[in-house]
């Protein structure tokens, strides 16, 4: 009692097996599609890492103190401004030293231009090819002799920090 | 048309239904996909840490110029705001006013556009 | 002309189901399949983001009276948990914020219970998230609450400052020396709750009473003794607006909840009767006292000798608890590191 008669069944069958494990396929290989998914997200990360130590940078730490990063600004301390930045950004909870590096440039307008100059330079690990994010904070100086860059006025700069990981 | 038989119906019946299974999992990996991409996106274009920066920076004017900002200071901050950060920003500080609880304070008026966000406020410093 | 062709066939009917509920069970499978994958890189990022500013730019809900003063009987009145000073303050966050929110453990021994307490009020979503959150201060103590971090967890690194309580220490003052001493002298600490809420001191630098411990130590007692080894400490009282009846306080019982007070390094209650040699410390915890914007605080020390006996301390006077850097010490902010890891 063998005949042929189920067979376009069981093809049919076997088709429709084949498109539902063809469908599970492409549905878990589109999750090569999060990669550049979580290069936003770690950019996220950096960036608001960058923006709240600048900011941090930027508090007094009492009620009547001037903010570390204007004193920075103000005297051009370079040296200090890289170590204070990069302590407070590679700091964690566990007491490990995370990889960021950074480098800064200030930018300040003289005549209707918009002029800027290296404050910090990237050191060695920096090649070119990393995915640097970019934090900014405004820093007000007040009138005082500091001769150029700068010049004496009172002026608004833009610190920018670009920072990458390791 | 004697020759044909309907039996062979439930194939295009089968056929309707995968496309609907396929469509819908299409919607399910589509929507996933923006998950990802919206939240750090999110994150990053809407320039939240920026405008904070900008209100303490204009703060920082008012503390020490009152309500005669220094016009080069002002020009600094617009000028370099549209130039390194893409934004359009203008402010401006009234004389003071005295609010509820007999103080004094300056209204600062606060405009930044960067295109994809505008921010407008009228604050009391 | 009745026959079947049109209709299906047992067998077809049976088999056509088995494929239904196979394809129901594939398709109600595949979104779960996706939540595992996709999560581990882009969710669990994003709820920690989100928690990462909660925790750092809000204050958390409740702010009058603010959360981490609730009891535990009130635990459930508590919406959201924020640990910044004020929302005007983001990145400042208050010590007394700190400890509470950490103050939470699987076992139950804890403030809160990890980890329903903190998905109820800092994570937020349906998904069960467990998390890790830690926070080391600089030159101080190391939080931390929930698991241990698997592989695999989203994440965020937040740079803070931290806000600790002022105090008062009094050392060596001539001021509260009394010329012609007396066999009962008292000495005061004012708190004037309009001058120190003031709205134009920034939050991150306030001293507020409210939402702060507040401590005053009188160091080297000695100083003040009238040529006796020690002075008899009849009480300490807590006055409003200038009332002459002191406000309702447990003076007479130890309560660490409302505040400490010791002698000479001994915890003592508010009525110790008692002698003293070198120090006086009193430490009151926040809203411990019914403080309005507007209300005038003194906290009065009474020395008391029995009758016959001389006058054994001369301090006598008045101490403002005030923004004046003489009077009262507030320490600068600090820095600290806050990490949160979801999965």
């Amino acid at each position: 009692m063998v005949n042929d008669t189920g067979q376009l069944y069981t093809m049919e069958g076997v088709a429709a097996g084949l498109i539902m494990l063809l469908t599970a396929y492409i549905v878990i290989s589109t999750t090569s599609v999060y990669t550049p998914g979580d290069t936003h997200i770690t950019d996220m990360q950096l960036e608001q890492l960058g923006s709240d130590v600048l900011a941090m940078m930027d508090t007094p730490d009492t009620e009547t103190g001037v903010s570390d990063l204007e004193v920075f600004v103000d005297h051009n301390n370079a040296t200090g401004f890289e170590a204070t930045f990069l302590d407070y950004c590679n700091a964690t909870t566990g007491g490990a030293v995370d990889s960021l590096h950074m480098s800064a440039t200030i930018y300040y307008q003289d005549g209707d231009e918009v002029k800027e100059y290296l404050f910090v330079p990237a050191d060695d690990s920096w090649t070119g090819r990393e995915s640097a994010v970019r934090a900014t904070r405004w820093v007000q100086l007040d009138e005082r002799s500091r001769g150029p860059p700068l010049d004496d006025r009172a002026r608004a700069v833009l610190v920018e920090v670009l920072i990458w990981r390791d | 048309m004697e020759g044909l038989n309907e039996e062979g119906q439930w194939i295009v019946l089968m056929g309707l239904l995968v496309a609907v299974a396929m469509f819908f999992l299409a919607l399910i990996v589509n929507q996933s996909a923006l998950v990802g991409q919206t939240t750090a996106e999110g994150v990053l274009e809407f320039p939240k840490n920026d405008i904070r920066d900008l209100r303490t920076e204009i703060f920082d004017c008012v503390d020490e110029f009152g309500d005669t900002v220094d016009a080069d200071v002002k020009k600094d901050i617009v000028v370099i705001s549209l130039e390194r950060k893409n934004a359009v920003v203008d402010f401006s500080v009234d004389p003071e006013v005295e609010i509820s609880g007999g103080r004094w304070l300056h209204p600062v008026k606060i405009h930044y556009n960067n295109g994809v966000t505008v921010y407008d406020e009228t604050v009391y410093y | 002309m009745n026959g079947d062709d049109g209709l299906l066939s047992l067998d077809f009917l049976a088999g056509f189901t088995i494929f239904m509920v196979a394809l129901v069970v594939v398709v109600s499978m595949v979104p779960g399949l996706l939540v595992g994958l996709q999560s581990s890189g882009i969710d669990y990022d994003a709820v920690a983001y989100r928690t990462g500013v909660i925790l750092v730019e809000d204050p958390g809900w409740p702010v009058h009276p603010p959360w981490e003063l609730y009891d535990v009987y009130h635990k459930d009145e508590i919406e959201r948990m924020g640990l910044a000073v004020s929302r005007d303050t983001p990145n400042i966050l208050l010590s007394t914020k700190i400890e509470k929110f950490f103050n939470g453990s699987a076992d139950g021994s804890g403030f809160f219970d990890y980890p329903d307490d903190y998905r109820r009020r800092v994570l937020f979503g349906d998904y069960p998230y467990v998390c890790n959150i830690s926070m080391s201060i600089l030159g101080g103590p190391t939080y931390m609450v929930g698991d241990a971090r698997p592989q695999g967890y989203g994440y965020i690194r937040r740079v803070v400052k931290v806000k600790e309580p002022s105090s008062a220490i009094i050392q060596d003052n001539d001021l509260y020396r009394a010329a012609v001493p007396s066999n009962r002298t008292q000495f005061t600490v004012r708190l004037n709750c309009s001058e120190l809420l003031d709205p134009s001191i920034s939050p991150a630098y306030r001293i507020d009473p409210r939402i702060e411990r507040i401590s005053v130590k009188i160091a080297n007692f000695s100083y003040y003794l009238n040529s006796s080894p020690y002075a008899t400490l009849k009480n300490v009282r807590f006055h409003k607006n200038y009332a002459t009846g002191s406000l309702p306080f447990p003076y007479t019982s130890i309560s660490p909840e409302k505040y400490r007070f010791q002698i000479d390094g001994v915890d003592t209650t508010l009525t110790p009767n008692a002698h003293v040699n070198s120090t006086l410390y009193l430490m009151l915890q926040p809203a411990s006292l019914p403080i309005d914007p507007n209300s005038v605080i003194d906290i009065v020390f009474t020395f008391e000798e029995p009758a016959p006996d001389p006058p054994r301390t001369t301090i006598s006077g008045l101490h403002l608890y005030d923004y004046n850097a003489t009077n009262v010490t507030r320490p600068d902010l600090t820095f600290g590191v806050l990490e949160v890891a979801v999965w």
